[in-house]
């Protein structure tokens, strides 16, 4: 019978309704901005939900709803797709290096009128990182100032000294390559995009810069070249590999004690420890390696700020919250213990001085005193609209660069070209030629 | 086989013609098995000894990850292997009946635009599935129900090859005359093909179910873009997850591969239990002359 | 069934019945007309829905692109018309010719041994003489149940020289690592995890296209002495000749979409780029670098190759057929 059909369908159809109900979640909020509030909050840390658990406890009218939509790249994947939709959390992670993207696609609010007030709880360089045209569009969450985590124990038994600056660092390289060949000092892929314009920014270069309203690219100037031509010296050395990170291959070299350091930033230590906790009491960190003798200065390699999108119908306590996560002296200490992340908050960095060093190095007692004179003298880093762009082609390029065996400041070449070729088809104003 | 030789030449023949054969299929099976097996031991390694004891020897660590991996996230991965089979389970039974109906109609009645549906519906073989991804998110959600259950079940109800089959397998079981003689006594269109073409048709529909819940058990990049709730993951996009940690935090190895063997298990004993009722030559059914 | 005619129709038994059929038919005729397309109505809703308006969506979409409004150092995008802009920029890419270059080996390896190991194991079981057919038909399926993202992280793992026990072997014997996840090595590589996932299925298919060929074919060969390899290759195949024609289709079908298996791999090798094959680029372009209208031109000029070389296909296979002796 027809009304047969009619009838199922009708069934399906209020079933389907019962569904949605039960399951769309995140987004949905009063109206009235009086009564308790529901915000929906994006990110990856590990220890996320147990700090905003924290929160929604002393906050009975501003509750949080945590979701881990992935690492950092696949969250700022699906917070475009979403934002396209409209369909954005009220909040969420992003990190530094694709907050200008992010910025582009009319994503992050501008929040500077609400956070104002914890101006003052960081550094300018920190702050420096999510505000642009003189318009705050994210609260700094943490940084990556970068540091040098080693192996102390397979040092001491090559008999070579911690090296300071990159001539020693590849000199050291060098040696344990001699010594063992199967042991590598430390692996520096195509991939990692942000090292790479670490160390050139610590060189003096300057990947991105604004002046007068207009972009200038600076991927292939002289002190990035000069860096490409060392690194691409180690690797044709021996003293360096170039194998990926983090993979299944990576992490039994960590375990196996033939993977001996990992120049990266504060955040490592906890990462090395997830995928080799036996070699805990190993490791010890120290500060990145110096181009000049005597230089204290590094720039940031990854961090992240939490941003308040526009699709959030509460951005008011959105932003207090983002504000009490990660300016406060509560939400920063909880980053720094909780979240295992180095805080971008003064008072969180004030608050790592007192804590005990991570599990990796627990033999190491006056770690955050390192730390924090590291962070003390840092570069910043100004990322372009088109990070994206530039990180792919800076990867595929080095990496034929790598397996063809020709010049590296041919692939930083090859990536200043085309981001800035992107850049000028977007609509940009920049002075490249 | 009939005459058995007595001279010595052709037995050896025979003889090596007897093993080839078996020994050629079992290296297959074993080729086909060697990671099933590698899972399956790996996941009872420890997240040290994962990387550093040969492949092939087990652990002691089975209990352990599989307390982690049912603890993870608050009990996420229960949650992921429930939604895969709501996903599968309810999107299969959907998909049947709409393909079923859809191919019987294809099959056994000529009306206009009946060509046209059918190709078209066919072709949608021929678009990947990603170009297809964004749209339906961006449609899905002008009414709201992206990120739901419903996002994720919806799309795969429509499927060209369940409805090819059906067709095919409608025209070959039903009689058109046993239609006819039906009409005849009385009966309406739904009730024939409720009482009389369904039941015809149920081998067909088995296999149409089968295939569709393979197929949505396994799929990954829908779920992937349609969802951002970590708890409405099914088990393909939850176990990713667990990889694609980016390198602030490392991949959690351990979890995701004890995950993988925990989630291949009924997969496997629901196609072993379901094999008997396959009719898979009806996949090549039409394409005969 | 009996055929009475009911009453009410006003028909009678008479002796000629069909002179009173198309009375009944023409007051039945209202049914019978509605009925196909009440039946297809969720499939074609369901069609136009979630396949034809997303691809009408994506092509308006590959003729827009985005242009910078607002002013200051970031301002945002706006999206305007462009014309063939895209599929211009798309198509000069060469970086999308090397895709298709790369699709190409991958293809030339991965849909002959597909077919051809499916064709065989499928023989085989088919065969008298083997045994453990069972337990290998079983085995052997067994991939399928495995989604394709686990499957490439178990490869992945048998593939990494640390974890390898394929390269352990081989260094234990003193020949170091097996190079799979190098060039050339990755072509294989990336072939053998695909054609393990459907070899099982692809097998299945034809075999039970084999299974249903009339076992008098067989006696009349037998008899006249032909030995099982002959029949297998006279009788056998040529008879299975549309499922293997399906099997092929499929297989060129998901070499120019391969996407899941390189992607899963990348993040354990140097040798597979962003833009390794197009799927992937198209990917880049989405979700990446938020070019959905270059992403949208893309996808179609892959759809339009996707069809031209499955019509190719189907036309020489029709060709043969009719042809050649079916």
């Amino acid at each position: 019978m027809r009304s047969r059909i009619i009838a199922s369908l009708a069934t399906l159809a209020v079933a389907g309704l019962a569904l949605t109900g039960c399951s769309s979640g995140g987004g949905d909020s009063d109206a009235s901005d009086s009564g308790p509030v529901t915000l929906s909050f994006w990110s990856w840390a590990p220890g996320t939900k147990q700090i905003v658990d924290t929160w929604n406890k002393s906050h009975p009218d501003i509750q949080v709803k945590y979701t881990d939509a992935g690492g950092g790249n696949d969250s700022s994947a699906k917070l475009l797709t979403a934002s396209r939709a409209g369909n954005a959390p009220d909040l969420s992670a992003v990190e530094y290096t694709t907050l200008p993207a992010m910025i582009v696609a009319d994503v992050p609010l501008d929040i500077t009128r609400y956070v104002k007030d914890v101006k003052k709880n960081y550094t300018k360089g920190t702050w420096d990182q999510t505000t642009f045209d003189g318009h705050v569009y994210a609260v700094p969450q943490d940084v990556g100032p970068m540091a040098f985590p080693y192996r102390w124990d397979k040092l001491k038994e090559y008999n070579i000294p911690v090296p300071t600056t990159w001539e020693d660092f590849d000199k050291a390289g060098v040696a344990i390559h001699n010594a063992d060949p199967k042991v590598s000092l430390a692996s520096l892929p195509a991939d990692q995009f942000g090292f790479y314009g670490g160390v050139a920014t610590q060189a003096g270069g300057s990947w991105w810069s604004i002046k007068d309203g207009k972009w200038t690219v600076g991927i292939a100037d002289e002190a990035s070249l000069k860096v490409a031509d060392f690194f691409e010296k180690m690797s044709k050395d021996g003293a360096i590999t170039t194998e990926p990170l983090l993979t299944p291959e990576w992490n039994k070299q960590v375990n196996d004690g033939t993977m001996l350091s990992w120049p990266s930033a504060l955040w490592a230590p906890g990462v090395i420890q997830g995928v080799a906790p036996e070699t805990d009491g190993k490791w010890e960190l120290g500060p990145l390696p110096q181009w000049t003798a005597g230089d204290t200065a590094v720039a940031y390699q990854g961090g992240s700020g939490v941003i308040v999108t526009k699709d959030s119908k509460h951005p008011k306590q959105a932003a207090e919250f983002a504000k009490w996560y990660n300016a406060s002296e509560e939400g920063a200490t909880l980053l720094l213990n909780v979240g295992n992340v180095y805080p971008a908050a003064i008072s969180g960095q004030e608050a790592a001085k007192s804590s005990k060093p991570p599990a990796l190095m627990p033999q190491q007692t006056d770690y955050y005193s390192v730390a924090a004179k590291i962070a003390s003298n840092t570069i910043p880093v100004t990322w372009g609209p088109d990070f994206n762009v530039a990180q792919t082609t800076f990867t595929d390029a080095l990496n034929k660069a790598i397996q063809n065996g020709t010049p590296w400041r041919n692939a930083f070449i090859a990536t200043q070209n085309a981001v800035v070729k992107d850049m000028k088809q977007s609509g940009y104003k920049v002075t490249n030629q | 086989m009939s005459a058995i030789a007595t001279r010595t030449g052709p037995r050896k023949k025979a003889d090596r013609g007897k093993v080839l054969p078996t020994v050629v299929l079992l290296i297959g099976a074993i080729y086909c098995l060697i990671p099933v097996a590698w899972v399956f031991v790996a996941s009872t390694k420890s997240r040290s000894q994962l990387f550093t004891t040969f492949t092939f020897t087990p652990g002691d660590g089975l209990v352990d990850n599989l307390r982690s991996l049912f603890t993870y996230g608050g009990g996420q991965f229960g949650l992921w292997a429930l939604n895969s089979v709501i996903y599968a389970g309810l999107g299969a039974v959907l998909s049947t009946f709409v393909s079923t109906m859809a191919g019987y109609a294809l099959a056994k009645y000529e009306f206009k635009g009946r060509s046209v549906i059918f190709y078209s519906i066919l072709g949608g073989v021929l678009i990947p599935g990603i170009t297809l991804a964004i749209p339906q998110y961006l449609l899905l959600s002008q009414v709201g129900l992206a990120g739901g259950y419903l996002s994720v079940l919806l799309p795969v109800i429509i499927s060209p090859f369940g409805i090819y089959l059906s067709r095919v397998y409608a025209a070959a079981a039903i009689p058109s005359d046993t239609l006819e003689a039906a009409r005849i006594d009385g009966a309406n269109e739904w009730r024939i093909f409720r009482t009389i073409s369904v039941p015809l048709m149920v081998p067909g529909m088995v296999t149409v179910f089968m295939l569709q819940f393979v197929g949505i058990w396994n799929n990954f990049l829908l779920p992937f873009v349609m969802l951002s709730d970590q708890n409405n993951y099914p088990l393909t996009v939850g176990l990713y997850t667990l990889l694609a940690k980016g390198s602030g935090s490392p991949a959690l190895y351990s979890l995701a591969i004890t995950g993988a063997a925990v989630s291949i298990i009924p997969l496997i004993i629901l196609m072993l239990f379901l094999q008997r009722f396959w009719r898979l030559d009806l996949i090549s059914g039409g394409l005969k002359g | 069934m009996p055929l009475v005619t009911s009453p009410e129709s006003g028909a009678t038994t008479s002796a000629v019945p069909r002179r009173s059929t198309p009375v009944r038919v023409r007051g039945r005729r209202h049914h019978v007309h509605l009925a196909p397309y009440l039946f297809v109505a969720p499939a074609v809703v369901l069609f136009v829905v979630f396949m034809l308006v997303p691809i009408v969506y994506a092509i308006w979409l590959s003729f827009q692109t985005y242009h910078l409004v607002g002013g200051g150092i970031l301002g945002h995008r706006e999206q305007v018309f462009a014309g063939f802009e895209n599929y211009g920029s798309v198509l000069a890419d060469p970086n999308l010719i090397a895709g298709f270059g790369r699709l190409g080996i991958y293809g030339l390896i991965a849909v002959p041994l597909n077919l051809g190991l499916a064709l065989l194991f499928a023989l085989l079981l088919d065969a008298p003489a083997s045994r453990a057919k069972r337990f290998s038909r079983t085995a052997i399926f067994v991939p399928y149940a495995v989604p394709g993202v686990v499957a490439a992280l178990l490869w992945g793992f048998m593939y990494l020289p640390g974890t390898s026990p394929f390269s352990y072997i081989t260094q234990s014997l003193g020949w170091g690592d097996i190079p799979f996840l190098e060039n050339p090595g990755i072509f294989g590589s990336l072939a053998n995890i695909a054609i393990w996932g459907v070899v099982g299925f692809n097998m299945i298919i034809i075999y039970t296209s084999l299974r249903g060929i009339p076992s008098e074919m067989y006696e009349a060969a037998r008899l006249d002495g032909a030995n099982e390899l002959q029949i297998a290759l006279r009788v056998k195949i040529p008879l299975a000749t549309p499922a293997l024609v399906l099997t092929a289709i499929f297989s060129l079908i998901g070499t120019l979409q391969v996407y899941g298996e390189p992607t899963t791999l990348k993040p354990m090798t140097n040798v597979i780029s962003q833009s390794w094959v197009p799927l992937m680029m198209i990917y880049r372009d989405a979700f990446l670098t938020d070019n959905l209208p270059s992403a949208a031109a893309l996808s179609v000029v892959l759809a339009l190759g996707t069809v031209v070389v499955s019509a190719i296909v189907l036309l020489l296979a029709n060709r043969r057929n009719s042809g050649g002796v079916a």
